[in-house]
């Protein structure tokens, strides 16, 4: 019963926490903001807009205007839709591979962290190899082979060469409980190795895992985006990068103003969401690292 | 001994006043504290953490960290100033050549990047010592009257020092400069018996042979009993007793004073005659804002106690005790 | 008995030699194992391109560098032996050429970019991590930070395309392409080929610099922080040293564990460089790579992708050992 209420309590302190973080500078609230719109955007932009954008080969590159606020592309297709329903493709991959990653990081790290021994330092050197092996090459190699325009294949890959920093960001909190006698007291107690890691080990360790993760997820947007920069891919979907490439690389938008908004949107989108992500990077750190808490 | 005894300069705090900021305003570590370290003496500074002691050795260096700051009250040292007026370069050539501090043991105070002969031409180059050659020498001298292979210990970084190591560099870098004020902060913490003992020696011996005026600071009463002649007794940031050792530690006035020397178990007789006091020491945040800082845990707490707080009385003895139950004459 | 130096150098040289036999196992079950084996399908072909059935598989030796043909465990060992020698075949696209020739050729120019990049990143990053963790409860240091992050966070193409945008179409200040102008200068060691290979080189690099910095800031900002609480500076203060000393104290103490970054940050650069290189038109590894993926020339994305690993490799090995070499504590182990 006291134990429940003194977790209750703990609970409640954290979220006040997070609440006062966000608070003590606005511009984080706004980095919340900025991630919830694209969450949004991803799940409704298929509500608001076919299958299929419709096109208009007369009005190509349309001036600005309510209709087109963003302009439209080469074919006349609208540019904010194309940015909109480009979110729910990345964001779904992203999520999945995001999914991938913490199992294995937070299961590899805790394994290692805790167990130490033989099998920490095998899993250390297979995460070591994985952090080095250059991630990029590896995907526009592998897209010789494995038809990566699928979405789950495209998770599963972007999982598997993720877990690197995760798992070892884990590790090293695990171990620093771990030399702060928090193991030990909790195995004193006679707890059973499950409770400890899931009641006392995991809660201390996942502010790391959401830190790690949010930059993960932001990081396989970016890889899929890029990907289809490459023209890579099949270019079967919308997508920024599908949107950076024909402008850059075949429209010529870098030369007409008139395209220009066209290559404007997409690089528009992916700083604004990488600023959404820092923002509340920045107020994360601030909750987990008293370090850095301004005094 | 007269000799030394003209070199060593005595220290006068009076009134000192250090109040850290926090979320709950400005905080006081240190409260009108008055303390006299006479020349060429050696007094021990006991409390418990957070007492303010630490805080108090600072203010001789007038090193007080950040966010915390001197805010009524003067520390001058004989031949120098008032520490808590200097600034800039005047402070910073004070620091080391003429007030030397040495860290306890388990703190890195050492740049773990640098031998340790290399610190040495540092702080030399950082005082404007001409002959270099001339402090390698002397620095070597006082190495190996600690007892301690000079040659090997100038070439070590920190962390192929051992604890006991570290301490006797420690006292060397704040020696070696030929400094004559000493602040030691807990000696003797983390070092194994043996080395507090060889420590301890040292301390005496230099102490003498330099003809210093040093401060001991330390939550142990057994170090104090060691080596210094008087001690003075800090509990939440207020002397609370000061005189001679040997009176103090035999016939503590102060009912702190006392309940610190009556928890200590003695190797010979009755371990259970230990008593621990009840109560913890108070926190910068749960100091009392009126009234006498030690009643939460005082036996011999009166009325008076909660809205004055006690001054610091001189016995005839020569003591002073800051205890509204301790009257002149009584024990 | 091995010095603690020799003993990290000879883990390191394991763990790469492990790694590098990883990656040529995994471009070999990618050449030879997986759907639509480009080998067989070379072979098919040349055969249908009427060439007797030997012949059409000789060539395809002549371009894998094993012969496709016999128990697949010995079609790997002759693979590996040929990678031992350095023998990493033939480009099916321009027939003839060898591929360890082409790659060996953009592999300088990739080096010489990446490392002015990290270079010229490390410095302004240091500088300014050290300033955002100095003023870190100011408007400047929450700026440097956030600013920091935001661009340690955009991706590097992102950064590419804008300075390709600005600097080469918008400006016309910088050339669009290639890594010197051959009608202007012949490769030689002299001032105006290397100004030249320079003016080519600096948008790249500078996409580099904008892309890496971020990520310098930060780990220097955390690591001075930490620094910062450490008792050494306080016992250098106490000891009367300028603040001048005490500042190098600090920072020699804080860059330090920016030598492990910078393992990590080399991976990152590398496998950026495809993009920089593709939107600069800048004929390094990253540039190969991406140009043999569109002509579904295997064996020279096998080999470029093996360069640009054995790359990051021995970038980590010497970021490593110039850290060992630099901190006594690794150096000085008994």
């Amino acid at each position: 019963m006291t134990e429940r209420v003194a977790r209750v309590s703990v609970r409640k302190q954290f979220w006040r926490g997070v609440w006062r973080a966000l608070r003590r500078r606005p511009s984080r609230l706004i980095g919340l903001f900025i991630v919830l719109l694209f969450i949004f955007m991803a799940i409704a932009g298929s509500w608001f807009y076919p299958e299929r954008l419709p096109y208009d080969a007369e009005n190509i590159y349309a001036p600005i205007s309510w209709e087109h606020p963003l302009s439209t592309d080469f074919e006349g297709v609208d540019v904010l839709a194309l940015v909109i329903t480009g979110t729910q493709g990345v964001l779904l991959v992203a999520g999945a591979a995001g999914l991938l990653t913490m199992l294995i990081g937070t299961a590899v790290g805790l394994y290692s962290g805790y167990n130490r021994g033989i099998g920490d330092s095998i899993l250390m050197r297979i995460a070591d190899f994985v952090l080095t092996i250059p991630g990029f090459p590896l995907l526009i190699v592998l897209t010789t082979t494995i038809s990566l325009g699928s979405w789950w294949k495209m998770s599963l890959v972007l999982g598997l060469i993720g877990w690197g920093s995760l798992a070892r960001a884990v590790r090293s909190q695990t171990l620093s409980l771990r030399e702060r006698g928090f193991i030990e007291a909790a195995r004193g107690l006679g707890l059973p190795t499950r409770h400890i890691v899931t009641k006392e080990l995991l809660p201390n360790v996942a502010p790391f895992i959401a830190t790690n993760l949010l930059m993960a997820v932001t990081g396989y947007i970016y890889a899929q985006v890029g990907l289809y920069f490459l023209g890579v891919l099949p270019i079967d979907t919308s997508n920024w990068g599908v949107m950076l490439n024909a402008a850059v690389f075949q429209s010529g938008a870098l030369i007409s103003p008139d395209a220009l908004p066209y290559l404007l949107a997409p690089l528009g989108a992916i700083l604004l969401l990488t600023l959404g992500v820092v923002l509340i990077v920045d107020a994360l750190e601030e909750i987990f690292n008293p370090r850095l808490r301004e005094s | 001994m007269t000799i030394t005894m003209v070199k060593a300069p005595a220290v006068s705090i009076s009134g000192l006043t250090v109040a850290y900021k926090t979320d709950a305003g400005e905080l006081p570590a240190v409260s009108q504290v008055d303390l006299e370290l006479a020349a060429g003496t050696i007094t021990g500074l006991v409390g418990e953490s957070g007492s303010g002691k630490s805080t108090l050795a600072l203010s001789l260096l007038g090193a007080v960290q950040k966010p915390g700051r001197v805010t009524a009250g003067s520390v001058v040292v004989d031949g120098i100033g008032d520490m808590a007026k200097l600034a800039g370069e005047e402070l910073r050539t004070v620091r080391g050549a003429k007030i030397g501090y040495v860290f306890q043991a388990a703190q890195n105070s050492l740049n773990p990047l640098k031998t340790v002969g290399k610190q040495l031409l540092d702080l030399g180059k950082a005082h404007k010592v001409r002959d270099l050659k001339g402090l390698l020498r002397h620095a070597k001298d006082l190495l190996d009257r600690m007892g301690l292979n000079a040659d090997r210990v100038l070439d070590a970084y920190q962390h192929e020092l051992s604890g006991g190591m570290r301490q006797r560099v420690g006292i060397m870098f704040a020696l070696v400069l030929n400094a004559h004020v000493l602040v030691l902060d807990e000696p003797t913490t983390a070092l194994d018996m043996i080395t507090q003992a060889n420590i301890l020696q040292i301390v005496r011996d230099v102490h003498k042979e330099q003809g210093l005026t040093t401060l001991v600071v330390t939550h142990d009463v057994g170090v104090v009993a060691e080596v210094a002649h008087k001690i003075a007794v800090m509990y939440g940031g207020r002397i609370v007793e000061h005189g001679p050792v040997t009176q103090v530690l035999a016939e503590p006035r102060h009912p702190y004073t006392r309940g610190l020397i009556h928890a200590i178990p003695r190797l010979t007789g009755d371990i259970s005659a230990a008593k621990a006091l009840p109560g913890t020491p108070p926190t910068l945040g749960t100091i009392p804002k009126q009234g006498c800082v030690f009643r939460e845990r005082c036996a011999l707490r009166m009325e008076v106690c909660e809205t004055v707080e006690p001054p610091a009385q001189r016995m005839l003895d020569g003591r002073t005790v800051a205890c509204h139950a301790v009257k002149e004459g009584a024990a | 008995m091995m010095t603690g130096f020799a003993r990290r150098l000879a883990g390191h040289l394991t763990r790469g030699l492990v790694m590098i036999w990883v990656v040529t196992t995994f471009t070999f079950v990618l050449i030879r194992l997986m759907p639509g084996d480009p080998v067989q399908v070379q072979i098919e072909r040349n055969i249908a391109m009427g060439m007797p059935p030997d012949q059409a598989e000789a060539a395809a030796a002549v371009t894998y560098g094993f012969v496709p043909h016999g128990p697949m465990w010995k079609q790997y060992l002759e693979y590996m032996g040929g990678i031992l020698r350095f023998d990493l075949g033939v480009s099916v696209e321009s027939q003839g050429v060898p591929v360890a020739d082409r790659v060996l050729g953009a592999m300088p120019w990739t080096v010489v970019l990446v490392l002015t990049g990290i270079l010229v990143s490390f410095l302004i990053g240091v500088v300014l991590g050290v300033i955002a963790a100095i003023k870190r409860s100011t408007v400047v240091g929450h700026s440097l930070s956030i600013a920091g992050s935001l661009l340690h966070g955009v991706p590097p193409f992102v950064i590419g395309i804008i300075l390709a945008a600005l600097f080469t179409r918008q400006w016309r200040l910088f050339p669009s392409g290639g890594v010197y102008n051959a009608d202007e200068v012949a490769p030689g060691l002299y001032f105006d080929f290397i100004g030249n290979v320079l003016y080519h080189a600096a948008l790249p690099a500078a996409a580099y610099a904008l892309a890496t910095y971020g990520g310098w800031l930060l780990a220097m900002r955390s690591s001075v922080a930490s620094v910062l609480g450490d008792d050494f500076l306080l016992a250098a203060e106490l000891r009367g040293l300028t603040s001048l000393t005490r500042f190098r104290y600090l920072a020699r103490n804080a860059i330090l564990p920016l030598f492990t970054v910078l393992a990590i940050s080399f991976g990152l650069v590398f496998g950026g460089s495809i993009f920089i290189e593709r939107i600069f038109n800048y004929p390094g590894l990253g540039m190969l790579l991406f140009s043999s993926i569109g002509s579904r020339d295997y064996s020279m994305m096998s080999g470029a992708f093996l360069m640009i690993t054995v790359a990051v490799i021995v970038a980590n090995i010497l970021a490593d050992l110039l850290y060992s070499a630099i901190d006594p504590r690794v150096r000085r182990q008994a």
